[in-house]
């Protein structure tokens, strides 16, 4: 833990410290330390817990429900590839597969050197320009199998 | 130097498309002045030019940075009125897609914007109930329940405190008119949950949006602090609070009552109803959640009147109905026209067609939860009754269309897999039985499955159907059974013999 790690997860408790009369918002917490540290530590539990005046098992629960909330840090880059309806029948399963193959690694866990990790994601809204790929902030459209390795090359 | 003027949209889709290379390129020229506007929603055509014409617009199709030159001598275009797929369309809620900035408030005010607010103010809460009732409108985020009875519950209702809460969780794969909205054209949103807020006597607003919308959430951000800048947040003595709140991917928050879990921080639970969300909400308080492109029609009922929009459409769907065409269309995008035209009609006139190559197999209308439909049932009308007695949803207004590389038990096995990983866990039904329906799909899928199983899954779809606690369950069997209805012997081909 370094101290730039304590001092962002500080500042995220703090700003979701409940001020009567609003009430703890356990959801919005974990979304704020996971914007501030890239994942929810499981062992900032107890803290959470404490700051929010809930219990720990409260806490937890929200954790495992939301599926866009981590608690693993992901590689340096984060590819997400859709899965929804129109992005399926745009055939995006074979864009999925080109990209597992390509970097070789079980989904949802990073590669050795902490490049990438492959998720998939439900609809970006992205349909009507689909098969749809996001590379961390960034969006991809009318992706094909054969675009994979020009498409990840320049996330280093 | 002469500059000329290009509109190129900044929309989330479009910027997929190729629009933000273009963007910037172009950035580094001093001859250009470059607009950021919403999209028109052809996105087959994006990334999409234009400039001013002696006839309007004029638009460049799928341009590529080269392109340029073309654009500034004004060779090539073509004039946006003649496009036939914006042309047949009637455009009411998206009349300013493709035209306005986004965040300009002034260009919103002077295409007719903040009028519905304006007649909203000089009329009694009841009096804008009533214009609802005569508007004949129904939500649009997949229940279809008429908007002025939910209104009327939460505007009798007596509370110090009550709610306006946009759903923009949007969760139907295969949708995006709402994420449009946000991006596009947010101050119409605004003011459709504004009019709710004075209908019902709301002083507190929330928008919660999905995770995977950051610029939707964004643009709303700086909309709202631009209305409160300009004082149009001010309604009466009060001034209305609105905020953005951002969910954690979870489909089955999109339902109204799991949402406002979710907005209190909690696991977004589905809960019993009633009590409806009218009468006791958010914090236990009266609280109306609309979707968003329902809260987007509202501003022009108020300035056209009621009876303007139930003139429009059929008996049971009155007005238009933002169709949202994805898959393996040859044109995908966004398609406003008034209730009533045929789902072969809207895929032919503005899908038009298959992509280069494929062949129809089905098309799937109304999100992860709508049935599918063969070639052989394309001649239904788009409205609510037609869809219901052919025990199928118009949902948020998704199409998605299947080709005949399409492999309809691995399709199936998908969407059971989707209620499985998305159920709540609140009802056995849904918890339990979309946990059995995968499996057996994926019992067939690998050679081992019997005929029993089929039947196994058909009951279990009928259970499903009655005895889940929201649609999420209760939806869920209707694409796996459609499947089967319609495609009977690729699920038959795979029996164990
Ligand atoms: C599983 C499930 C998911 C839903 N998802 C959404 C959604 O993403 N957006 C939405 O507006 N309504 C969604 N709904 C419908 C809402 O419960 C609610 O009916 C709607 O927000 C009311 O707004 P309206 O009257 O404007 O349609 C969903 C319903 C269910 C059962
Ligand atoms: S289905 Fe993939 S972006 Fe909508």
């Amino acid at each position: 833990m370094t101290t730039r790690h304590n001092a962002k997860l500080a500042e995220a408790l703090e700003s979701c410290r409940p001020v009567s009369p609003a009430k703890p918002n356990i959801l919005k917490m974990l979304l704020a330390i996971q914007s501030a540290l890239g994942h929810v530590p499981v062992n900032t539990l107890p803290q959470i817990a404490q700051t929010l005046g809930v219990t720990e098992a409260q806490v937890a629960g929200v954790l495992s429900y939301y599926s866009d909330l981590r608690t693993q840090l992901p590689g340096r880059h984060l590819i997400r590839v859709c899965m929804g309806e129109s992005c399926m029948a745009n055939h995006g399963g074979r864009v999925f597969r080109a990209i597992q193959d390509h970097v070789q690694v079980a989904v949802g866990e990073a590669t050795p050197e902490n490049r990438f990790t492959v998720e998939t994601m439900s609809c970006a809204g992205n349909c009507a320009v689909s098969p749809t790929v996001m590379i961390d902030e960034d969006l991809r459209g009318r992706v094909t199998p054969s675009d994979v390795p020009s498409l990840l090359g320049p996330y280093k | 130097m002469k500059t000329t003027r290009l509109y190129l949209a900044n929309d989330t889709s479009s910027l997929a498309a190729g629009a933000g290379r273009l963007a910037e390129v172009w950035s580094k020229r001093p001859e250009i002045q470059l607009i950021r506007t919403s999209s028109r929603g052809a996105f087959f055509l994006e990334p999409m030019v234009e400039r001013d014409g002696p006839n309007g617009r004029e638009a460049w199709f799928n341009v590529a940075p080269d392109d340029v030159s073309r654009i500034l001598e004004g060779v090539g275009g073509t004039p946006v009125a003649t496009i036939p797929f914006l042309r047949q369309q009637t455009r009411f809620t998206f009349a300013n897609f493709g035209v306005t900035e986004p965040l300009a408030l002034d260009e919103y005010q002077k295409r007719g914007g903040l009028k519905g607010l304006a007649a909203a103010q000089n009329l009694s809460p009841e009096a804008i109930v009533e214009e609802l009732r005569l508007s004949g409108l129904r939500g649009r985020g997949g229940a279809a329940f008429p908007v002025w009875k939910k209104w009327q519950v939460a505007q009798q209702a007596q509370s110090e405190q009550k709610y306006v809460v946009a759903n923009a969780d949007e969760g139907d794969a295969g949708t995006y008119c709402d994420r449009m909205i946000m991006e596009g054209d947010p101050f119409r949103l605004i003011e459709g949950m504004m009019i709710c807020a004075r209908a019902i006597g709301a002083t507190k607003g929330y928008l919660y949006c999905r995770y995977e919308y950051p610029a939707a959430a964004k643009a709303m951000q700086f909309a709202i602090q631009k209305a409160r800048e300009a004082d149009l947040l001010d309604c009466d003595d009060d001034s209305f609070d609105l905020e953005v709140v951002v969910g954690a991917g979870s489909y089955v928050c999109g339902e109204e009552t799991a949402l406002l879990e979710s907005l209190e921080g909690r696991r977004g639970v589905v809960m019993a109803k009633p009590p409806y969300p009218a009468e006791s909400g958010l914090y236990d308080k009266p609280t109306i959640v609309s979707n968003v492109l329902t809260f987007a029609t509202i501003p022009n009922i108020l300035a056209n009147g009621g009876a303007w929009h139930g003139s429009l459409g059929t008996e049971g769907s009155r007005g238009t109905m933002a169709l949202q065409l994805g898959g393996r269309v040859k044109q995908p995008g966004l398609v406003e026209i008034p209730f009533g035209m045929t789902l072969r009609q809207a895929l032919e006139q503005f899908g038009g067609g298959m992509a280069p190559g494929a062949r129809f197999k089905a098309v799937q209308v109304g999100g992860p939860l709508g049935s599918l439909f063969p070639e052989s049932q394309l001649d239904i009308p788009i409205c609510y009754d037609a869809f219901a007695k052919a025990g199928a949803i118009l949902g948020h207004g998704g199409i998605v269309v299947y080709d005949d590389e399409t492999n309809m038990v691995e399709l199936a096995r998908h969407f059971m897999a989707f209620t499985a990983d998305e159920s709540c866990g609140k009802c056995t039904p849904c918890r339990v039985g979309s946990v059995r329906g995968r499996e057996i799909l994926e019992r067939i899928q690998s050679g081992l499955g019997t005929e029993a199983d089929l039947v196994l899954l058909s009951d279990l779809g009928e259970t499903m159907k009655s005895a889940s606690l929201c649609a999420l369950g209760g939806r869920a069997p209707y694409p796996v059974l459609t499947a089967i209805e319609h495609f009977p012997n690729e699920f038959r081909g795979r029996l164990k013999v």
